[in-house]
């Protein structure tokens, strides 16, 4: 009986944890439709703007078609960040799976 | 030969290799501190997992030798589970900087699920030994089925931190699925077939 209560408490948490995830891949978060990456703007000016904003950059990478950037923001958190690679708009910033920010549609 | 492979120091050892790896390249500068929680996290999740799994497995298969030859190193997965949970803070506590750093994200449901489970992990890794197994007596059964709920906690600190949900489900699975099939077979043995024409 023990054992159903474990299994059953298990499936709860990982249906409540399902729950609050975003619907996104598990490595991509976010998707973007940028096109080829040679119309895509150097991540380097990226980074530039960025640090000019106020940001420390730790990491930047490409990730799910999007440049996905870690670092602290100017306010103090560390986070991960989603970028359009063409626009350098931004589409999403969560602090330790904690969404701070995501634009609509992605 | 034998000796040594079924040495439970060989088996120790064997449980350090991966961390000895990551902590060679992270000290090389070859491993960035921020890549350095991943790898520790889940290796601390998977020897959880695989202590959690040999209890069960024995109920469900009898006592088979391979089993018995990994309950007796049991003890080793469950401590090198709380020693790589050790390393996977020890490395956010540097990537985070300060106090004040790792204080402002406390509230972070992703957080402090991992803070309760290595909380909770703590009094088992320090009863984890033969003095403290004939001290406490019942109460060391109490202690260590702590891990129960540890395990739900380290699931829920994964799956939250938004870090590869399909590994996370991957590593707790066999968990689930003994549990399931300790269960089941609990309910088939209890529950008698009906009777013709009841």
């Amino acid at each position: 009986m023990r054992s159903l209560i474990l299994a059953a408490a298990f499936g709860l948490a990982a249906t409540a944890a399902l729950s609050t995830a975003t619907p996104a891949e598990a490595t991509g978060k976010v998707k973007c439709q940028a096109g080829p990456q040679s119309g895509w703007k150097n991540v380097e000016s990226l980074k530039a703007q960025l640090t000019k904003d106020g940001w420390k950059v730790t990491k930047a990478k490409v990730d799910g078609g999007c440049y996905e950037v870690y670092g602290v923001l100017p306010t103090g958190e560390k986070v991960e960040a989603y970028f359009h690679p063409v626009s350098f708009e931004k589409l999403y910033v969560a602090q330790r799976g904690k969404v701070l920010f995501r634009k609509s549609g992605y | 030969m034998r000796t040594i492979i079924n040495s439970v120091k060989l088996f120790w050892l064997l449980l350090a290799m991966p961390g000895i790896a990551i902590l060679q390249g992270w000290l090389t500068g070859r491993i960035e501190t921020m890549d350095m929680l991943h790898p520790t996290g889940e290796m601390s999740a998977r020897l959880m997992v695989a202590a959690m799994l040999i209890g069960p497995l024995a109920g469900l298969l009898g006592p088979k030798r391979w089993l018995l030859w990994l309950l007796a190193r049991r003890r080793a997965l469950g401590v090198g589970a709380f020693a790589y949970a050790i390393a996977h803070l020890v490395f956010y506590a540097i990537d985070m900087g300060s106090l004040e750093a790792i204080l402002g994200e406390l509230p972070i449901a992703s957080i402090w699920t991992g803070w309760l489970a290595l909380a909770l992990m703590l009094p088992m890794a320090l009863t984890s030994n033969q003095t403290a197994m004939k001290r406490l007596r019942t109460a060391w059964k109490r202690v260590q089925q702590l891990a129960y709920p540890a395990a739900i906690l380290t699931l829920l600190h994964w799956l939250w931190i938004h870090d590869g949900a399909t590994a996370a489900y991957i590593h707790f699975a066999p968990l689930v699925l003994v549990w399931l099939l300790l269960a089941l077979r609990k309910l088939t043995k209890s529950q008698p077939f009906p009777q013709a024409g009841v």
